[in-house]
């Protein structure tokens, strides 16, 4: 047995370590996620005016700072008591806002921070075994994807076109941003009631043209094809199984025309989506359309036992169509990605909120309880410092996560648990499509598809709430006053790019915070093991992987575990957010009204 | 290798080359060595908004700036290809592939620019111990990293004074989190100070920095236009932020897109109006930087502009000195002040933003001759300044 560590696992957000043991065979038999820092966010929005929660917490993570204040904004529109009122317009603004911060968020994590991996040298090696068409895949993987001061064998590479092109997106949308939200990273905008500004003709107009900046980059970098026919044939394909021919006939057309040229740019209509489908895929490459190698991303990542495992989405986007205001709870269908929770099975079932609590049995935080949930959580880090220690196992404790749980059941959040939960047609017939075949049905290669599907079901919707849905002359706030806050709770429901975000509030007597708790989509995935010793989504998903590219194809290679990377970044992990020390409470624990 | 005007040009545009001179109003360098400049970016107790915020920046972008200004990232967490691998417990593979190693190698070679991202834990007891990466405290990580820099800078508020790690709490004293030359408004507890070490720093305030505060200020020190560590007392201000982007005369209120409000005594109390934040506790009249004047993100806007009030982001206290964001300054009862004198402060401010918006002017008309247009902008300033007394002592009467 080998003890591989990644530390740092760098290229996401934050500090983060996986141990793994792996056999001879090059099969990780065990794995631990461990969170390295404390950041004790949250303790000090207590005492405090709940107001500034919306522009505090979103400096839990300037990756999905929107995120964080939207989820806040939730929560004080139902601690003032005007969730009902929320004006339609408000909601609108709200959405781009969010949605436009999505797409952002995306296109780095699948470019700069997980793409980057396709420009691994052991895919020079891989495909270097078959011939001029092998040469071709990897040369072009190259040239999209090398990072930033890249070295092969001492020669330095060029930036990748894709990486540079995604960070130069990612800025055309943030400045999109910030048209109606000031700045980003650290918007404004987001407030108790509504929003702080209502855009003009002339913002609406700008809006639009960055939208269709973006929109080009979509097309001829990403896709391909235009966004329009794509959503059109998968997200509205009238079955999965339509959903998933239209890509497949796609991806055939290309393959057939450049085994014959080998020329896999973008040029020849390889966009970096179809690239990643064709070549991503064992199942989809090599048997469907007769790719001579492929990463063999979808034998890896999933889930070996489907009862200790779901996955969860709150929801996120109110539905303009309802008007104005919102239930809180967020229940099915009330939202235009729903919310709903997916057993293992893949069977979606109905969200209840009251299902959601905590466990830090193996965490390092004091408590006499192991497990709450999160309207009466607590967190106190352990003072000792010689109780801060890594390496005693698994029995121990190993991380500043914390363990949420779905019933008792650790969940898999994001992309793909938000197009599960949404039933996207595409999707859910790639899930059947390897699970018919023996492959796991859930696997790092359709969580990455998922994040890229995502982009473009929220860039649709996005089009349709600046185009038709946004009113310039309509309103954007309720007024509120402090008082409206006395002794009062609010839950905020919502989704961040890394999946579904929750911030509970309290407020005593003189409106001030008694309680704020944000339970975070990072947290779940990157989880330790809970109360029961059920180890978390990302230990689970690594156990079974091969460790090295494309399932040990050249070989056990410890000194380069391709295995862990590709599927540990497959969750876009983001620590900053995992561990915020959730709790601004103290010691009150007395619940103010049922929610 | 020598650099002539062409090529300090070129360097210069990938920076934005009217943004640059404009900052830095150039006589042109007649000579200088321009090498490589090596970056070692550190990470610490951050959100990673002041590296998305980098990513926002430069005209055309960063990784052009990066190239033409010939510096070479060396580190960084987020961008580079590297991630720390170990094997039954060592360091295996190279540099090109483990960033641990990678690490060490560049830290070894000295004589890089540091830039510090996020703050740096100090906590349980002094050890470091809640942030440890690699096996290593980040407290060690930042000590080695330090020692051997040529300069340090310190990006964001998490950096530069703690920022949200070192917000007023009942676990904060635990944490200990600290910035690398101030602790909030402390400059005896910057970690500089605990680990004794003594190295030149600029700071780059701000919840995130703009993008141009840290191009621009790592873009003069390539190109020799901040001398380190000679120039630093003229150009930083006492909590080492570069005057030019924080001036000491000037502040965010001066050229809000909502002062006309303001003078007219037209204020908001709820948000989504058009007015005035006063009242919804905008602290722009307190804030030293050129938000407004620079504006963000495709220069195009700027909180108060987006209706919500200034959070004084960039001030050494922040977050504690701005709380709560949405009462008036007035009602919080911040020492010295009420609204008579903050109304006098901010008659202070119109006089100074005449002199900004002179400046704007000879700066179009004159081209960049430096000293003589410094001389004239004081007089110019000097004018106004006098028209507005005289105005405002005839009101009086």
């Amino acid at each position: 047995m080998v003890e591989v560590t990644v530390d740092q696992l760098t290229r996401i957000e934050g500090h983060y370590r996986i141990d793994t043991q792996v056999n001879e065979e090059g099969v990780i038999t065990e794995a631990q996620s461990m969170g390295l820092m404390l950041r004790g966010f949250e303790r000090f929005l207590q005492h405090q005016d709940p107001r500034d929660a919306a522009l505090l917490t979103q400096r839990i993570c300037g990756v999905c700072p929107t995120s964080h204040s939207l989820a806040a904004a939730n929560a004080l529109d139902q601690l003032f008591g005007v969730e009902d009122a929320v004006p339609k317009d408000a909601l609108v603004v709200r959405n781009i806002h969010q949605g436009l911060n999505t797409i952002a968020s995306h296109t780095t994590h699948v470019y700069v921070l997980w793409g980057t991996d396709l420009a691994n040298p052991a895919y020079r090696d891989l495909f270097g075994n078959f011939g001029d068409t092998g040469k071709a895949v990897w040369d072009e993987l190259l040239r999209r994807y090398a990072p930033i001061s890249y070295r092969l064998n001492g020669v330095d590479i060029p930036v990748g076109i894709s990486y540079a092109a995604a960070i130069r997106e990612k800025r055309r949308l943030h400045e999109a941003i910030s048209l109606m939200g000031a700045k980003m990273p650290h918007s404004v905008l987001a407030h108790v009631g509504g929003v702080t500004y209502g855009p003009t003709l002339a913002d609406i107009g700008q809006l639009a043209s960055y939208y269709w900046k973006v929109m080009d980059f979509v097309e001829n970098f990403a896709l391909g094809v235009s966004p329009e026919t794509w959503i059109e044939n998968t997200r509205f394909a009238s079955s999965p199984q339509k959903a998933v021919n239209f890509v497949l006939e796609r991806l055939q057309e290309l393959t057939d025309a450049s085994l014959v040229s080998n020329d896999f740019s973008h040029a020849a209509g390889w966009g970096d989506v179809p690239l990643l489908a064709a070549f991503g895929s064992e199942l989809i490459g090599e048997e469907l359309l007769g790719l001579p190698a492929s990463m063999k991303l979808d034998r890896t990542g999933g889930y070996s036992n489907p009862d200790t495992i779901g996955y969860l989405a709150y929801g996120v986007f109110y539905k303009p169509e309802n008007g104005d205001g919102y239930d809180p709870t967020s229940p099915p269908g009330s939202r235009v990605i729903p919310s709903g929770y997916v057993d293992g099975k893949l069977k979606l079932h109905k969200f209840d909120h009251r299902k959601i609590s905590e466990s830090i049995a193996h965490s390092f935080y004091v408590d006499s309880e192991s497990d709450r949930f999160p309207w009466e959580g607590t967190t106190d880090p352990e003072p000792d410092p010689d109780e801060i220690d890594y390496s005693r196992g698994t029995e121990s404790r190993y991380s500043w996560i914390k363990a949420p749980h779905y019933d008792g059941i650790p969940c898999e959040l994001g992309p793909l648990s938000r197009m599960l939960a949404m039933e996207d047609p595409l999707i859910i017939g790639l899930a059947r499509l390897f699970g018919d075949n023996g492959y796991p049905a859930v696997n790092t290669y359709l969580r990455m598809l998922a994040r890229a599907q995502e982009i473009l079901v929220v860039a649709s919707e996005i089009l349709k709430w600046v185009t038709v849905d946004l009113d310039p002359s309509g309103k954007f706030a309720v007024p509120t006053d402090l008082s409206m806050a006395k002794d009062s709770e609010g839950m905020g429901l919502w989704e961040a790019p890394r999946g579904a975000l929750g911030h509970w509030i309290a407020t005593g007597p003189d409106s001030k915070v008694t309680l704020y708790q944000a339970v975070v989509p990072s947290t779940w995935n990157l989880a330790p093991r809970n109360t029961a010793g059920i180890p978390g989504p990302v230990e689970q998903a690594l156990v079974g992987n091969r460790i090295s590219a494309a399932e040990n194809a050249l070989g056990v290679d410890y000194t380069n575990p391709v295995g862990i990377f590709h599927t540990a970044r497959s969750y876009d992990p983001c620590l900053a957010c995992a561990i915020h020390t959730i709790d601004l409470t103290g010691k009150e624990k007395e619940r103010v009204r049922v929610i | 290798m020598k650099m002539d005007r062409r090529t300090f040009l070129k360097a210069v545009g990938a920076l934005g080359a009217s943004l640059f001179l404009q900052t830095y109003r150039s006589d042109i360098v007649k000579a200088l060595e321009f090498a490589e400049t090596r970056i070692v970016w550190i990470h610490g107790g951050e959100c990673t908004g002041c590296s998305e915020s980098l990513l926002n920046g430069g005209e055309p972008d960063v990784l052009q700036a990066f190239d033409r200004l010939n510096i070479r990232l060396e580190y960084h967490e987020l961008l580079l290809g590297q991630q720390g691998i170990y094997v039954d417990g060592e360091m295996v593979n190279t540099s090109e592939l483990n960033s641990e190693i990678l690490f060490e190698e560049v830290i070894e070679e000295e004589g890089y620019i540091l830039v510090v991202e996020g703050a740096i834990a100090n906590g349980p007891k002094g050890t470091g111990k809640y942030m440890i990466l690699g096996g290593k405290t980040y407290k060690d990580i930042f000590r080695e990293a330090a020692e051997n820099a040529s300069l340090i800078v310190a990006v964001g508020q998490c950096a530069t004074n703690g920022g949200v790690n070192s917000a007023d709490s009942e676990i904060k004293d635990l944490m200990d989190f600290r910035g690398v030359a101030f602790t909030m408004e402390d400059g005896e507890k910057g970690m500089l100070q605990e680990l004794g070490i003594e190295k030149p720093v600029i700071n780059i305030n701000g919840c995130p920095p703009h993008p141009d505060w840290m191009l621009l200020t790592l873009g003069a020190v390539v190109l020799g236009k901040i001398k380190v560590p000679d120039d630093l007392p003229d150009v930083l201000d006492q909590w080492l932020r570069p005057k030019v982007f924080f001036p000491p005369d000037h502040v965010i209120h001066d050229n809000c897109p909502r002062r006309g409000f303001y003078d007219k005594g037209e204020f908001d109390t709820v948000v989504g109006g058009e007015k005035c934040l006063w009242k919804l506790g905008c602290k722009a009249p307190y804030t030293h930087a050129d938000c407004a004047i620079r504006r963000w993100n495709g220069y195009h806007s700027l909180c108060p502009q987006s209706g919500s009030p200034c959070i004084a982001c960039v001030s050494p206290g922040f977050p504690d000195s701005s709380r709560p964001f949405f009462q008036e300054i007035e009602d919080v009862g911040l020492p010295g002040t009420n609204i008579d004198t903050v109304a006098k402060v901010a008659i202070g401010g119109s006089l100074i933003a005449a002199g900004a918006h002179a400046f704007r002017r000879l700066a179009m008309k004159n081209g960049h001759k430096g000293k003589e247009r410094e001389d004239e902008l004081g007089k110019e300033i000097g004018k106004e300044a006098g028209k507005e007394n005289n105005k405002d002592e005839k009101g009086d009467q």
